[in-house]
């Protein structure tokens, strides 16, 4: 009798807790939200501040919501469509959130969900994503992320040319040993057999009868090694100065493929100030945290690569802030396109001004990994679609030879500046300006190089 | 027995002469006369005071005071010397602090001294595809490529969320930055910040290529294409 009267007890006891969770959970907004419309909204309302998980990105992350905002359902509703309404009702925790985030974040916008929305967003935030999660991977029409895996694979080998060197040194040392070894064992031989010692025989003295008695093969490879010599010289000499290809080492391994190719940032937008001075520049680290404040994690280095940022600025990722009395480091790029100091350069008058497009000097430039001076054959096969007014040269890039085939093939756009319309008018004036006007437009267009491109002083003083 | 030894130092000798050639990657090749390529005076991002090619030691480079020459930031307050009158009022220091209040107060205060002109709008656009599209969409929907794949995602539209975000505020944001957005004011200058903004503007009320009468924003066109984002909304 008392066993089941226990039993009895228990399952009343089971029932009322039940009971009263589904009562609760009708009651409060952390339950029955539909997390597939959730994550919709939270995607288009909240992602750009807040993660679902614990994790700072511009403002608090939202795992736990339901647990700190227990029993405070239409304060978090009056929170979400108006902060600042809220934060005025006096409630103790609303005003520890105002003083700790407001701060460093500022205000949230006041959100246009409903009620209903925010239900769902909440659902959202308390179960993760429904639809799987699984995310499009990048699609990254220049490099696929295997090839960008192996770049970076290959930025942390060492270069294997010194090892070429070594073993071939090691080569070279087994090879004199073994002669002498041999020798040292003819004539131990000849001792023990009674015969005379071999003749102590300089090096050069043997080298020289060996090549004697085999004069016709010595001769081919000697003539051989003389026009391979003379050949590889004249083309040393002719690279003086020639720096297609150059691809300096640099501190961070930044590839310009998922920046420039994927995630479709332009050129103008770290180096912007090619469009307005001489140097294109290259971005203060300031640039880069107006993305990477958000993206911790890059794709194919994780946080490896990224953390050399945060380095130098002195940038915390957890709690998205930067450390004061930090001692700030410029990343100490090295510098690919170098010009002679006699070169001047400018690239605001080529962009701007020229109207020219980036990759007609720079290349398939959303190819590369780290910068690199491109090849003029790289730079000829693009597809021209993709470059406006490719114009194809055949000398070696950053070569004076370069520079002024192009001024000689580059036509002018006379609309481009008020300039071109006020020199016309000043030779239309003049007898002397009519017939220059006359030799320039015989060929019916207008080159760089009719309009002063091939002066010395141009570019030279 | 010498010899050999001889020959194994010179040999390990040449191959380290030739390694010590062509090993370092940093190198870009042979200059006919480096004193006509190097520069004395500093150049941007090259300081040959801290260029491993011309070997200076850490001894050296304190005695000659020499710092190595990379980005630095400008002195605090500096204001450029350029321009005209006319184009004074486009160096003058920002009025406002990053702060809440002051964004609040970005909203009244800050207008912008610029008119819808084609120039400055047709400049704007030009800017916001170089600066502001791969995060903010071609249209400005918030669908630029980082937030396609998935890196910033919610960035607001702004025909539908910030449409009625006051120009005073978009100042003040590409200024200082907001939320996940970094501030842009060592990429654009004021001018080019109302600029952009003009542009901004006819993107809220779903314009995206503008038209033009004499020279100004076309007023009337702006009418129907608003109803459209609200159809949309």
């Amino acid at each position: 009798m008392r066993f089941s009267e226990r039993f009895y007890h228990r399952i009343l006891v089971t029932l009322t807790l039940v009971m009263s969770m589904t009562v609760s959970s009708f009651a409060s907004i952390h339950e029955g939200g539909d997390a597939a419309k959730g994550e919709q909204l939270f995607k288009a309302n909240c992602a750009s501040c807040h993660k679902i998980t614990n994790e700072v990105l511009a403002a608090p992350g939202l795992q736990g919501i339901d647990q700190r905002w227990a029993g405070k359902d239409a304060l978090l509703v009056k929170w979400i469509q108006n902060p600042q309404a809220a934060a005025a009702s006096g409630d103790a925790y609303v005003k520890g959130l105002v003083s700790t985030y407001v701060p460093q974040f500022g205000w949230m916008a006041g959100q246009a969900v409903s009620e209903a929305e925010i239900k769902d967003i909440l659902a959202y935030v308390k179960k993760g994503p429904v639809g799987g999660g699984a995310k499009a991977a990048p699609t990254n029409e220049c490099k696929t992320l295997e090839e960008l895996k192996a770049d970076a694979e290959k930025n942390e080998e060492s270069d294997g040319f010194i090892w070429f060197i070594i073993v071939g040194v090691i080569l070279a040392i087994i090879a004199v040993s073994a002669a002498n070894i041999s020798k040292s064992l003819k004539n131990a031989i000849n001792e023990r057999e009674g015969l005379p010692a071999l003749p102590e025989v300089g090096y050069g003295k043997s080298i020289r009868g060996w090549m004697w008695k085999n004069r016709t093969f010595v001769s081919i490879v000697g003539l051989f090694l003389v026009c391979y010599f003379a050949v590889v010289g004249y083309s040393t000499l002719m690279d003086i100065g020639v720096y297609e290809g150059y691809t300096p080492t640099q501190p961070v391994w930044f590839s310009h493929s998922i920046h420039v190719c994927q995630n479709e940032v332009d050129c103008n937008y770290c180096h912007s100030s090619a469009a307005k001075s001489k140097h294109a520049g290259i971005p203060s680290v300031n640039v880069c945290m107006n993305c990477h404040k958000g993206i911790n994690k890059g794709t194919i280095t994780g946080e490896k690569e990224i953390n050399k940022i945060y380095a130098a600025i002195g940038f915390d990722p957890t709690t998205k802030t930067y450390k004061t009395d930090y001692k700030e480091q410029p990343i100490e790029w090295n510098k690919v396109h170098n010009l002679p100091d006699h070169v001047y350069f400018n690239h605001s008058q080529h962009v701007t001004v020229g109207n020219i497009d980036c990759k007609q000097c720079h290349g398939p430039v959303e190819k590369y990994t780290v910068g690199h001076q491109a090849t003029i054959d790289e730079i000829n096969a693009q597809d021209p679609a993709s470059v406006p007014g490719l114009i194809k040269l055949t000398k070696p890039t950053l070569t004076m030879g370069w520079c002024i085939e192009c001024h000689n093939k580059a036509q002018i756009d006379l609309t481009s500046t008020e300039y071109y319309e006020e020199m016309h008018n000043r030779f239309k004036a003049t007898g002397l300006g009519q017939r220059t006007i006359r030799d320039i437009m015989e060929d019916g267009e207008v080159t760089v190089r009719e309009m002063g491109g091939w002066e010395c002083g141009k570019c030279h003083y | 027995m010498n010899r050999p030894l001889y020959i194994i130092t010179g040999l390990v000798a040449t191959t380290m002469l030739f390694a010590a050639c062509t090993v370092d990657p940093n190198a870009a090749g042979v200059e006919y006369m480096p004193d006509m390529y190097r520069s004395p005076a500093p150049e941007a991002y090259v300081d040959y005071g801290s260029n491993k090619h011309l070997d200076w030691t850490q001894q050296m480079k304190d005695a000659a005071g020499v710092t190595p020459v990379l980005s630095r930031k400008p002195v605090a307050g500096t204001i450029p010397y350029t321009g005209s009158a006319l184009t004074a009022q486009f160096v003058m220091p920002y009025p406002l602090n990053n702060t809440p209040e002051d964004y609040e107060r970005a909203a009244t205060e800050i207008k912008t001294p610029i008119f819808a002109t084609e120039k400055n709008i047709e400049k704007g656009k030009l800017i916001y595809t170089r600066m502001c599209m791969h995060c903010h969409g071609k249209e400005g929907h918030g669908d630029g490529a980082i937030s396609r794949n998935g890196f910033i995602e919610g960035i607001p539209d702004y025909a539908t969320k910030l449409k009625d975000l006051p120009e005073g505020k978009m100042y003040h944001t590409i200024t200082y930055g907001k939320g996940l957005m970094g501030q842009h004011a060592s990429q654009l200058n004021q001018l080019e910040r109302w600029q952009v903004i003009e542009y901004v503007k006819c993107l809220q009320q779903g314009v995206s290529t503008p038209e033009y009468e004499n020279g100004m924003l076309k007023l009337a066109a702006a009418a129907p294409a608003a109803s459209d984002s609200t159809a949309t909304n």
